[in-house]
């Protein structure tokens, strides 16, 4: 196996948001958090549904749900917590831990990540083939990035406190 | 009602620790510096010394004041936040800033060890708006910028909208009745 193969054949967190299941790169994972107080204060953010702390830490929560599905889910009530990058295409600047509401549901997966499906939304770095079920990976930056660049991708344009 | 910010408190405390007022504003709890606030002052103790001003373009501004030949902008803390708007009872006149805020209550003064940064994911006003947040008793708070109430533009705008206002009240004194 050469150096490509082994990189894109790696170990994937599986979640569930909404009835969909996605994929994140196990490396950038770094907890499965319990159900904890969400906090909320007035800010402009989009996708950003209030803060959560975690061992002494203040970490963002992105409510994707909406983005990824079509609408909120209220059976999200754990937290996956993960790196995201900030910083251009050039090369990200910094990560930060960031969660994302998931119904509690992950599991490890490994596989060889294919080119996204045609079509599909830039936040997609691509497919996997596990279960015969195709499973988008997830780049959370992106992710982040499509709903600030276009608003119309979710609806949380008012100040949210 | 008149709370002077004493001078001598500060050199009470650890230099590790940084003293903060929680105030409230609808139902949400802000923090800001106990440094940063000149005094707290009830809305009825200074409705006589507010003079009204209505600019279209800096909404949150209402009334301005005249404290110690100063002019401060009385800011409505609901309206910069995007809260529901309530009836503030309280003004919170700023230190250094040429700035009042119209909050509902004082909760206390605290002691706390540390100011998080806000974190990067949050891109919008609100880095403007807070220096950072603070985990106090199972609570996050916002701990506020105190120069984010307004802008240098804002402030420049209100300038010209004040001295509009003292011209015509000169002019209004200097015709006889």
């Amino acid at each position: 196996m050469s150096g490509a193969q082994n990189h894109a054949r790696k170990s994937w967190v599986l979640l569930h948001v909404g009835n969909r299941r996605f994929a994140l790169p196990a490396e950038s994972v770094m907890e499965l958090a319990p159900p904890v107080r969400l906090h909320n204060f007035p800010h402009t953010s989009r996708l950003i549904a209030g803060v959560i702390v975690r061992r002494g830490r203040i970490v963002p929560v992105y409510d994707v749900a909406p983005v990824l599905c079509g609408r909120e889910s209220s059976v999200h009530r754990f937290y996956l917590i993960a790196d995201r990058a900030f910083g251009t295409d050039a090369g990200p600047d910094a990560t930060e831990a960031s969660a994302i509401p998931v119904n509690g549901e992950c599991e490890l997966a490994t596989g060889e990540m294919q080119p996204p499906q045609e079509n599909a939304p830039p936040y997609f770095a691509g497919t996997l083939a596990i279960e015969a079920e195709n499973i988008d990976v997830l780049d959370l930056q992106k992710l982040v990035s499509a709903v600030r660049d276009n608003p119309s991708a979710t609806n949380h344009a008012e100040p949210r406190p | 009602m008149k709370i002077a910010m004493q001078d001598t408190a500060k050199s009470r405390r650890s230099r590790s620790t940084e003293a903060l007022i929680l105030f409230c504003i609808g139902t949400q709890t802000f923090a800001i510096a106990a440094d940063a606030v000149q005094e707290i002052r009830s809305t009825d103790s200074l409705a006589t010394a507010a003079v009204e001003m209505e600019l279209a373009e800096v909404p949150k501004v209402r009334h301005l004041v005249e404290r110690s030949h100063r002019t401060y902008y009385v800011v409505s803390g609901c309206v910069h936040f995007g809260l529901r708007v309530t009836r503030p009872t309280l003004v919170l006149i700023l230190r250094q800033i040429r700035t009042a805020v119209l909050v509902d209550s004082i909760e206390r003064m605290v002691d706390v060890p540390k100011v998080h940064a806000l974190p990067q994911a949050f891109q919008g006003e609100e880095r403007q708006w807070y220096r950072g947040l603070t985990y106090l008793e199972d609570r996050v708070i916002p701990v506020i910028q105190p120069n984010g109430f307004l802008t240098p533009e804002e402030f420049a705008r209100l300038d010209r909208a004040s001295k509009s206002i003292e011209a015509r009240h000169e002019l209004e004194g200097a015709v006889p009745a």
